[in-house]
């Protein structure tokens, strides 16, 4: 199962790459929130798979699965939602200031 | 001996202090008595009985950097040259430069030159010197550049900086290496070593680090070209920096070095050939100079390769003669370079084609001028020190000294090559001095009326004149005391010369003479055979070969760098993606680290597989959608299949997190993409989309490779043990991820919300600070 | 006393938020954000010099033993950088009032300013790889905050592109870290050191290596991957350039520094060695950036990349000495950047242009200024017996002790472009006729130099009297090249 974890994980690399490489600033946007599900799924995976209970302790119960990664994913998660909300809000500030959501003619070599 | 040399630096950090006197008095005589101090101080060394001194300053003794002074017979004569022309263009500059300059910036920039000229000549530890090496460079920049709103100034200073700052990096990575061989940074522990040296494989390489660094100090031919631009520095600097001091460090390091790299046969070749080569081009090309400064600055050229060529030959009598003319020159240029300034300041140009018949106006200039320019054109009489020295060359190519094939083919077109250069050494002589003080009187082209120059202004020059007679009348006063010490200093070897102003009838003899009698018809004939310049050189110079580089470095930069900083977000990340990519895979294939051999995989069940399936299908959906609702929904169901995916493999406060936060997310995306534009079909060209299409999936599939090869080589257990045995004792809770994130690993999470908190700020700031008044 | 190794991360955080409340009370921000900022700088100087002298403080966070817990570690290196970084910080804060609107101050410049702050001091002190990438989240999201402050609609463009490039590396950062669990199952520096050498960095180890190479090397500007700088730090306002120059590249190459000194050392034929081929085309390419505009700002950007290749040419040539350079550069460079950058913004404000070609004679009316600038250029080019000279000395020695002439001979032609590339704002901006549209505002311009002086006289200090620091670098470099001494006072063993 973590073969396949890993293709799917690297499927939404490749996918959010391509989608890193459009034009249209939405697309790249949701570019790198694929990237970034498939870096957490990635980190979940390297750790084992099913592996034993939930890390709740539960009397009796001594097989767990590892729950160092989870925490780590976890808080990867949540500061990849921040910086997704950040990079929501500037795509939608460069749009209105820029008037465009084309990246490729948001070239500009003049520097104010 | 330490105080002599940083007294100049001194003072040039006291001089703006000084400036509220300048109103009254002239800041030159303020700081005149210094040098004069210094010179004298150096003086009391002179003396058949000199003993070197050494004097030692540590500085960062951890990396072998100490200020030591060694005070030897060549750094004597050094020193006394720097401290002695230097009170003297100091006096020289008081009426040279008008009150209303910037004097305080003059003598600030020729003090801490002072400084590190002397630094050079005595410094024994090779950092030091290159330190003191380098801040000739800075400060002759600075004062090349002192009139800097004139755009050949400019012009000249900058060249003067890249070149000597070239082989001053040159000289750095030369001494590294000998630092590397010797293991000491001594100069005189290196001459101890210096078999260790010559036999180190890395001897090809310092050899040809330190020519590069003297001969672009010295201006040896190709690198001659910034010292005729370098004339564009008040003359006070010419006279000082370009005859008798900064190109003069070139020959300095070679002296200095030679018992080191004089192991080595092609040491002595290549000076020789350089110093040869310069010699003859620098006086041929002054021959065709109109600026008296510009028939100097090649007649400087043309000298130094004189000299350089004599520390060549390496035998005795051509390294004393080196010694000698480096004391010779520097009396003769000297005053040359200041009578030409007195010219230029009382006429008002330095075109020789306007100048003529001056020898009525400036009787005493014209005078000095006599003794300057004969001396130099080493005229055969008793009272020029030029001829003692050209003489001493003349022998000196006559002995063989040959080791080595390629000298031996040299040795023998040597003696034609120093008459030849000699030669023309004679006719620019001639040229500069008949030019300018005989001749018609071409009152109408002269911008001022000349008269002569004050008194005091005539005082530098006629002391260096008077050097100038008294060597030639009295060597021997010189020899014993002050050259033959110098001389035993370059190669180590005793070295009594006694010298002479009649030899007898020796070929040098007729040498001489031939250079009178042939440089006499040239300087007669010299406009009809003046059209061979436009053969030679012609077009060809190597000041086109620096003006094109400089001008296609910045043509050529903005080239290379616009063609791919495009400003686009793609084009960048395809090229870091593919770098990435292709490193590496290539790092991936040569150590081997492929591995497929799959062991212990947890088993595979149905509904993952569809869940998979769907996210995967899902993601490359992504793709190929066009309407942005459908897209951010899309996104979603990958967000909640990632979810699902965390409550399957036993992660219920992920799956939580996720839930939470995609459902946030898709929010967001609806609330700021409402506004914009839907998606349009993609119209980027066939290759564009095939690019992107490789780069992705060969970068999916690299990944997949690494991440299948990391899991199949698991070679230690995770830590989680820990955390399961003792989430509960130790840290008191159930959830063992809650208790990794708030107390195992809390830092982790403080940060976390950091994040979120600059986040947020980041966000606020972005949407109440609206300054888009047509934006800035 | 050890706790107190904390605070240089902490501290600032607190200041971050206190800062955040009071955003429109500019005359508070400005003198707590001051007085803050040196009263942190002289508690970091006392807790530098405590772990100079007395060794390398290790505190596990919580109290949990490494590598259970996470590790804070304040050895030689980490110290000094800590250090360097609250230097410059403190000159931006008393830069910021005089280049910055209000507007811009307002919004929460100095509550940005305080989070980079511990950001960086965090990402200098992490003994974790995973609380690295925390702390490379903190200093970015602040550096977000930082680049977008004023709105402008060239800047939000450019801003797009520098976060995007971010924001790619750090997933890559997440996936790398995935997989050296896979391998080791830890992520705790020192026990990586160990299960690393125990395995003999075989196989896959080193590919993934490399992955996290690049996710230091586009943080730090390496080529191929630096096109998201010049532009980027050209936008913002001029304290926000100093403080991205002097600190956050510098945060990249430390990193590479440490993880390839003291966990991935077992193969350095292979990854070493791309170092130093990198290292040439970053130099090579860095000084052509720097020669090929007119734009005095993106001139001094386009020099942070040559550094760079200076740096990791000392950690590609892995002996004592190339490294010892590398950390002596690490610190003259910090210093230098923000200085330039300093400088470079008052030049802007005292020309009302940064296009050179429009500039001339500026030192005429500012003669400070000018000769500040005029050191500071030597200085970046390492002319002795300034700092820049001590870290070229050593990096030389270094490449030519391993006999890789080719890259000193780029190393020295690249600092000679460098030098040609300050001196045409040298000559072009600052000599000259003086030119019109010069500004007026003396006070103003004097307020902008004094920062620049400040570091530059550090810089200074740093060359002549690198008695007094040199030895303590030196003694770095050997910590970094045993490991050892690192490995057993975080592990305890």
């Amino acid at each position: 199962m973590e073969i396949i974890m890993t293709g799917l994980a690297s499927i939404l690399f490749g996918a959010g790459i391509y989608n890193l490489l459009q034009k249209q600033l939405l697309r790249i946007v949701v570019g790198t929130v694929l990237i970034s599900h498939g870096a957490h799924l990635y980190f979940l995976t390297m750790a084992q798979l099913k592996r034993g209970a939930p890390p709740l302790v539960v009397d009796g119960v001594t097989e767990y699965a590892d729950p160092l990664p989870q925490a780590l994913v976890l808080t990867a998660i949540v500061i990849a939602f921040g910086v997704t909300s950040f990079l929501l809000v500037l795509a939608y500030r460069t749009y209105t200031l820029n008037k465009t959501d084309n990246m490729e003619e948001l070239r500009g070599s003049d520097h104010e | 001996m330490i105080y002599a040399v940083f007294a100049p630096l001194l003072f040039a950090v006291l001089i703006p202090f000084l400036s509220r006197w300048k109103e009254k008095v002239h800041t030159g005589w303020l700081i005149l008595p210094v040098p004069f101090l210094i010179f004298l101080y150096f003086l009391q060394f002179v003396g058949p009985n000199f003993e070197p001194q050494v004097q030692s300053v540590q500085w960062i003794p951890s990396l072998d950097i100490s200020l030591s002074f060694h005070l030897d017979g060549l750094s004597l004569l050094f020193a006394l040259l720097i401290s002695g022309i230097g009170t003297l263009v100091v006096l020289y500059s008081i009426y040279y430069l008008n009150h209303k300059e910037q004097l305080g910036h003059f003598y600030t920039y020729l003090y801490i030159f002072m400084t590190a000229m002397l630094g050079v000549v005595l410094s024994d530890n090779v950092f030091a010197l290159y330190a003191f090496w380098e801040f000739t460079s800075i400060s002759s920049f600075l004062l090349i550049g002192y009139w800097h709103y004139r755009e050949r100034s400019r012009y000249g200073a900058l060249k003067s900086m890249l070149i000597t700052v070239l082989g001053g990096f040159s000289l750095l990575a030369g001494i590294i290496l000998l630092t590397i061989v010797t293991g000491t940074t001594s100069i005189r522990e290196m001459v101890a070593q210096a078999d260790v040296i010559v036999d180190s494989h890395y001897f090809p390489f310092i050899l040809a680090f330190l020519l590069l660094g003297a001969f672009t100090k010295s201006a040896q031919f190709p690198f001659h070209i910034w010292l005729p631009d370098a004339m564009e520095a008040p003359t006070p600097v010419s006279a000082y920096l370009h005859s008798a001091t900064m190109v003069k460090a070139g020959i300095y390091l070679m002296a200095r070095f030679s018992p080191i790299l004089g192991g080595e046969p092609n040491f002595f070749f290549l000076l020789s050939l350089f110093g040869i080569v310069t010699l003859v081009w620098g006086s041929f090309m002054a021959v065709r100079q109109t600026d008296l400064k510009g028939i100097l600055a090649y007649s400087t050229i043309s000298q130094l390769g004189m000299i350089m060529a004599m520390l060549g030959f390496g035998t005795d009598v051509a390294l004393f003669a080196a010694v000698f003319h480096i004391l010779n020159h520097a009396t003769f240029k000297g005053s040359l370079f200041m009578v030409a300034g007195i010219v230029d300041h009382e006429t008002g140009t330095r075109d020789i084609r306007k100048l003529g018949g001056l020898m009525t106006f400036m009787p005493i200039s014209f005078t000095l001028a006599i003794f300057g320019t004969f001396s130099m054109a080493g005229v055969p009489l008793p009272f020029l020190n030029g001829f003692y020295s050209k003489e001493m060359f003349f022998d000196a190519t006559l002995v063989n000294s040959a080791t080595g094939p390629f000298m031996e083919a040299l040795v023998a077109a040597l003696p034609v090559l120093a008459v030849v250069g000699s030669i023309f050494t004679f006719v620019y002589s001639m040229y500069l001095f008949f030019g300018t003080f005989t001749g018609k009187y071409k009152e109408e082209e002269l911008p001022q009326t000349p008269h002569e120059a004050p008194k005091m202004m005539l005082l530098p020059p006629f002391i260096l004149v008077l050097g100038v007679i008294t060597i030639g009348l009295f060597p021997e006063m010189f020899n014993q005391g002050l050259i033959t010490h110098a001389a035993d200093a370059v190669f180590g070897a005793e070295n009594n010369k006694d010298i002479y102003f009649w030899h007898g009838l020796v070929p040098a003899f007729y040498m001489s003479v031939a250079v009178v009698v042939l440089g006499i018809v040239l300087y007669l004939t010299k406009s009809k055979w003046e059209g061979i310049y436009s053969v030679l050189p012609g077009r060809l110079s190597f000041n086109r070969v620096y003006d094109w580089l400089i001008e296609n470095i910045e043509k050529g930069s903005n080239k290379i760098t616009t063609s791919y900083m495009t400003g686009s977000l793609r084009f960048y990340m395809v090229l870091v993606i593919t770098a990435i990519f292709a490193i590496t895979l290539g790092v991936l294939i040569q150590t081997n680290g492929v591995n497929f051999e799959v062991t212990d995989v947890a088993p595979i069940t149905v509904k993952e597989l569809i869940v998979a399936a769907i996210m995967a299908i899902a993601a490359i959906a992504t793709i190929f959608v066009h309407n942005r609702i459908a897209i951010i929904l899309i996104v979603g169901v990958i967000g909640y299949g990632l979810a699902i995916l965390f409550v399957f493999y036993r992660a219920p406060d992920l799956a939580l997190t996720q839930l939470i936060v995609e459902t946030v997310t898709v929010v967001l995306f609806m609330l700021c993409f409402y506004h914009l534009p839907n998606l349009q079909k993609s119209t980027t060209p066939l290759l564009t989309k095939g690019v992107n299409v490789a780069i992705s999936v060969g970068f999916g599939l690299l990944l997949m490779v690494i991440g299948v090869s990391a899991y199949n080589s698991r070679a230690f257990d995770s830590i989680a043990d820990y955390y399961i045995e003792n989430a509960d004792p130790l840290g008191g809770g159930y959830n063992m991820v809650n208790v990794i994130l708030v107390d195992f690993r809390g830092i982790d999470t403080l940060f976390e919300v950091a994040v979120l908190f600059g986040a947020a700020l980041a966000i606020i700031a972005m949407i109440k600070l609206r300054r888009d008044k047509g934006a800035k | 006393m050890n706790n107190l190794i904390f605070l240089p991360i902490v501290l600032p955080l607190i200041a971050s938020v206190i800062a955040a409340f009071f955003p429109k009370k500019l005359n508070f921000s400005r003198k707590f954000s001051q007085i803050t900022s040196v009263i942190l700088t002289i508690m970091t100087a006392a807790l530098t010099w405590h772990v100079l002298t007395n060794g390398t403080i290790v505190v596990q966070s919580g109290g949990w033993d490494a590598p259970f817990g996470i590790s804070i570690v304040g050895d030689g290196l980490s110290m000094i950088l800590v250090m360097t970084t609250y230097i410059i910080g403190t000159a931006a804060v008393f830069y910021a009032p005089s280049v910055l609107d209000k507007q811009q101050e307002s919004f929460y410049f100095y509550a940005f300013y305080f989070l980079l702050i511990s950001g960086v001091a965090g990402a200098f002190m992490t003994g974790d790889l995973f609380n690295l990438f925390v702390f490379f989240e903190v200093l970015l999201i602040a550096s977000y905050g930082l680049i977008v402050l004023g709105n402008g609609k060239v800047q939000l463009r450019e801003s797009m592109k520098y976060v995007m490039f971010n924001v790619f590396s750090s997933m890559l950062f997440v996936t790398a870290i995935a997989f050296i669990y896979a391998i080791t199952g830890t992520v705790n520096f020192a026990q990586l050191a160990e299960r690393v050498e125990y395995v003999g960095q075989e196989g896959i180890l080193t590919t993934v290596a490399i992955i996290l190479f690049f996710v230091f090397a586009v943080k730090a500007a390496v080529f191929p991957l630096y096109y998201w700088l010049p532009n980027s730090y050209v936008v913002p306002n001029a304290v926000v350039s100093a403080l991205f120059g002097a600190l956050l590249t510098k945060v990249g190459i430390y990193s590479i520094l440490r993880v390839f000194t003291l966990i991935f050392v077992h193969d350095t034929g292979v990854t070493h060695q791309i170092f130093i081929w990198l290292a040439m085309f970053t130099m090579i390419f860095g000084v052509i950036g720097a020669l090929s505009t007119n734009n005095v700002k993106l001139i001094i950007t386009y020099n942070i990349i040559p550094a760079v290749g200076f740096m990791l040419m000392g950690i590609g040539l892995y002996t004592e000495d190339a490294i010892a350079g590398s950390v002596y550069y690490l610190m003259h460079d910090m210093v230098i950047k923000g200085a330039l950058f300093f400088l470079i913004g008052a030049l802007i404000v005292a020309a009302g242009t940064k296009d050179l070609r429009q500039m001339s004679g500026v030192i005429q009316k500012f003669p400070l200024l000018g000769w500040i600038f005029f050191v500071a250029s030597l200085i970046l080019a390492g002319v002795p017996p300034f700092s820049g000279f001590i870290g070229k000395i050593l990096l030389l020695r270094g490449g030519l002790e391993q006999e890789e002439f080719l890259l000193v001979i780029v190393a020295l032609i690249s600092s000679l472009l460098i030098l040609f590339s300050m001196m045409r704002i040298f000559i072009r901006g600052f000599w000259g006729d003086l030119m019109e549209n010069i500004s007026d505002d003396r006070k103003r311009v004097r307020n902008l130099t004094i920062p620049g002086v400040v570091l530059v006289s550090i810089s200074i200090f740093l060359g002549v009297g690198a008695e007094a620091v040199y030895p303590h670098v030196e003694s770095i470099a050997n910590m970094l090249m045993d490991r050892t001494e690192y490995i057993s006072s975080v592990l305890k063993e």
